[in-house]
């Protein structure tokens, strides 16, 4: 019994050390980035005439015969880590541009989140009954959510495109007004993952029993009556997943803005993890940075809670 | 049916393949002449052959000794591809460089927006991935402060290497590659912004009378100050003056995305608004960015105001779609024939040769950038009204050039490899050909009276006459300019250009006054000079700009 124990935690092993490399380590040294000062310099600390060799190891000589040589200098990278007594998270809340990123990010949330569910339940309900080409519709309907969000920024740079781009005859400022901006990300993101709430809610509605349908029939004629009693009944804790996961991920919004609009113009459309992503990688302030993404862990970490709370209430 | 075709097209392909491989190993990149001379050629696709002395490439090449055998060379660069931008020469330089030193030359390219995030992240670890790299002059803080860059001055006195010199270049641009005194960068590129204008629009007598007319004063071609300039501008804005297309066209066009290379537009036009000329460099004179005793930012000055509110009124005689625009965006919009100004690098003057992309060649003329009626004293804190302004020329930009890393395990040979394409007859060629990025600025790409090359050898090149005489003209001016836009140099450069981008970008789309926008930019500014460190950051600029007490 005690061999079959540890042949049992031996077989744990490889999942443990996946875990502690993988998501354990970073985490920590992020964090431990976040709470300190790094600074590199580099010191020479000596020099020393060598010889030159070739590939067997023989001194090569110059074109006149005399041996050639060269100076090396030994140069040594010094690194320190300063305590920072959490500078890069008060930092974080004086920093203005962390302020209108985060009110940014909430305004493209709310605003796409919501529109996506609303247009993927009306789309699901109306697909959900017999129309010609119904098949061919759904497939063509769902491609947005296989296209990569790189690619689509780049497609939607052309379509708003506003001299001789094809919606040129709209006359707006697609990409260079701050408020047609933020609309422009927004229907960017509702054109790709309003199919994502489609397909989930298409497939719950089939899953709801016909006679449960018919029985709500019978007491009512009116479709909101149908709607309120039976459909959004079965349909909320779909609803709520739908809306956690678009959530969670809309949160992470990047691709979209590098290609499309580099969080311009000025920072209208500068998403929070955007700015997390200029600091540490396109300013080389990974301190900062970590700081920034553990800041939106914390407030992912609430909304999750507060969406599973609601979902077991549901369900209780 | 479709097999056989199958078959048949990776024959021919196969085919094509084979003879590429042989014609590319027939190629004879070094040729050692009798007469002391030796020849230097690149594949056929980059028509580049060149003779020099023998002595110029140094002592270390010599016939039937390759000085750098199994040595590996790593250059990260911009890409733009192998007959693109500042990463083109690379390319060309690859197999002429390998043949002559026995080396292997590797170029890993990234975007031109992800370069610097690249660079420190190798720098900063220490991994030593590239021996050298491409960078822009704004890089020069960080690398100087943390020691990453290796001084080439030893280099460059030795004989051994490929022979070039920093005195081909004016101090304007000899100041982007040195830090106190010290050489680190190798001669490449050299950037600057002109205005470029349709000199056939501009010259019209129907235009000339219309204009007169209206502003009550002939319109000066090209324009001397930015004042006349916003005149024209503001005159041919809305009319279908070029006949290309039944639309109306533009005034000016700018590129001005946020994230790009926007604020450098803010930066060249706004020098001459802000700046205090004077003989010397002080406290007062000549200084741009900060005091240059406490390094309080200068950046809301009343002059950087004024020339950022004249910016969102040159914007106006343009499309209001440029606030979203890249260089490629502007410059093609230039070249459609559809704006009479632009103001850029000298790679516009370059592209309108390019008749598959320009409708415009032969009427592309350059001139040095306007300057402004009134400059700010920073001394007397008042305006001064001037008839006369002088020239301020610019080095906006990178002048992107090769530097060698600190953690190279091969500087030797990275250092032979930059300088071969430093020397002066592979410089002037690249000066001469203007796909390759590679923008004139050293006397032997100047035609007299400014330097010593020869007009035709632009005209083999493919240039207009009407075109390479204003262009060649109005760059030897900027970079001689009596006054010269101090250029940023100090650890944190990028940091503190994007803060000032974001704001002159909410300023170009209205969601900010200029005030509003540049005060924000001067608090930002503050915030990251206390971070740095205040002292630390006094010294380096004092330095980067030549300041002394």
């Amino acid at each position: 019994m005690r061999w079959s124990g540890k042949v049992g935690s031996l077989f744990l092993l490889p999942a443990v050390i996946w875990v502690l490399v993988f998501t354990i380590f970073p985490l920590g040294y992020s964090l431990y980035l976040s709470l300190h000062n790094v600074t590199s310099k580099v010191e020479v600390v000596g020099r020393e005439e060598v010889p030159v060799l070739d590939a067997d190891g023989n001194p090569v000589l110059k074109p006149n015969g005399e041996p050639r040589t060269r100076t090396e200098v030994i140069r040594e990278l010094n690194r320190t880590f300063t305590w920072n007594d959490f500078a890069n998270y008060g930092r974080a809340f004086r920093d203005g541009q962390v302020r209108d990123a985060a009110v940014f990010t909430g305004i493209f949330v709310v605003a796409g989140v919501v529109i996506e569910i609303v247009l993927g339940l009306v789309l699901a309900y109306l697909f959900n009954r017999p129309i010609i080409g119904r098949g061919l519709m759904r497939s063509i309907m769902i491609l947005p959510i296989f296209a990569t969000p790189i690619a689509i920024g780049y497609l939607f740079f052309t379509v708003f495109y506003e001299e001789g781009g094809p919606l040129q005859w709209t006359g707006l400022p697609w990409l260079s007004d701050p408020t047609m901006a933020k609309i422009s990300v927004i229907l960017v993101d509702i054109w790709q993952w309003t199919p994502f709430c489609f397909l989930v809610f298409l497939a719950a509605l089939q899953g709801i029993p016909d006679e449960q349908i018919e029985s709500a029939r019978l007491d009512s004629n009116s479709n909101w009556d149908l709607w309120k009693t039976v459909i959004l009944p079965a349909l909320k804790p779909i609803i709520i997943i739908v809306g956690l996961l678009r959530l969670a991920e809309a949160l992470k919004l990047f691709d979209i803005i590098a290609t499309l609009t580099k969080g311009g113009p000025g920072t209208a459309t500068q998403s929070y993890t955007y700015y997390a992503y200029t600091a540490g990688f396109k300013l080389q302030d990974y301190g900062y940075a970590s700081a920034l993404a553990f800041l939106l862990l914390i407030v992912v970490m609430v909304i999750v809670t507060f969406f599973f709370r609601f979902l077991r209430r549901t369900y209780e | 049916m479709s097999v056989r075709m199958a078959a048949g097209a990776a024959a021919l392909f196969a085919t094509t393949a084979l003879c590429g491989v042989a014609f590319a190993q027939g190629v004879e990149y070094v040729t050692w002449n009798d007469d002391g001379t030796v020849t230097l050629r690149a594949d056929p696709e980059y028509k580049f052959e060149i003779t020099v002395p023998r002595e110029r490439l140094g002592t270390l090449f010599a016939p039937d000794y390759k000085p750098f055998e199994g040595e590996t060379v790593t250059v990260l660069t911009l890409d733009s591809g192998p007959m693109g931008g500042i990463s083109g020469p690379l390319h060309m330089f690859r197999p002429i460089w390998e043949e002559l030193s026995g080396g292997t030359l590797e170029i890993a390219l990234t975007p031109i927006t992800d370069l610097y995030a690249k660079m420190m992240l190798d720098l900063n670890q220490g991994t030593g991935l590239y021996d050298a790299i491409i960078v822009g002059a704004f890089f020069y803080g960080d690398l100087v402060a943390n020691g990453y860059m290796i001084p080439i001055d030893d280099y460059m006195a030795s004989d051994e290497y490929p022979q070039w010199s920093y005195d081909v270049m004016p101090d304007s641009l000899r100041n982007l590659y040195t830090w106190g005194g010290v050489g680190y960068g190798v001669l490449n590129d050299a950037d600057g912004q002109v205005l470029y204008y349709r000199s056939d629009v501009l010259n019209d007598p129907e235009h000339q009378a219309g204009f007169e007319a209206e502003y009550g004063y002939p319109m000066p071609v090209p324009p001397r100050t930015w004042q006349q300039l916003l005149d024209i501008a503001t005159y041919f804005n809305g009319k279908n003056w070029d006949h290309h297309d039944d639309e109306p066209d533009s005034g000016m066009v700018l590129h001005l995305k946020v994230g790009e290379q926007g604020h450098y537009h803010f930066q060249s036009l706004s020098a001459s608004f802000a700046m205090t000329p004077g003989p010397e460099l002080d406290r007062y004179h000549n200084v741009y960015w900060f005091d240059p005793e406490d390094m309080t930012p200068l950046i809301n000055s009343p002059g950087h105001v004024a020339a950022l509110e004249f910016l969102q009124q040159l914007h106006a005689t343009g499309p209001a779609a440029q606030v979203g625009w890249s260089l490629g965006e502007a410059w093609d919009y230039f070249l459609r024939g559809k704006s009479v100004f632009v103001f850029s690098w000298g790679d516009v003057g370059a592209l309108c040769q390019d008749e598959s992309r320009s409708v415009i060649r032969g009427n592309c003329a350059a001139a040095v950038l306007p300057s402004s009626e009134r400059y700010w004293d920073h001394e007397n804190k008042t305006w001064i009204e001037t008839d006369e302004p002088g020239f301020v020329g610019n080095t906006t930009g990178g002048s992107w050039h090769g530097i060698i890393s600190a953690f190279s395990d091969a500087p030797e040979a990275t250092y032979s490899f930059l300088s071969l394409m430093a020397i002066e007859e592979s410089s002037a060629w690249l000066g001469t050909y203007g796909w390759n990025g590679v923008d004139p600025g050293y006397s032997y790409q100047f035609v007299p009276p400014y330097g010593t090359a020869d007009l035709q050898a632009y005209l083999d090149a493919g240039w207009h006459e009407n075109d390479i005489t204003t262009y060649l003209e109005a760059y030897a001016q900027n970079y001689n300019a009596p006054t010269i836009l101090t250029y940023l140099r100090i650890q944190g450069a990028p940091e503190y250009w994007d803060i000032m981008d974001k704001n002159l970008s909410a300023a170009m789309s209205g969601e900010k006054t200029a005030q509003e926008a540049l005060d924000d930019t001067a608090a930002a500014w503050e915030e990251i000079t206390d971070r740095l460190g205040r002292e630390q950051q006094l010294e380096a600029y004092q330095t980067a700009i030549g300041y002394k007490h």
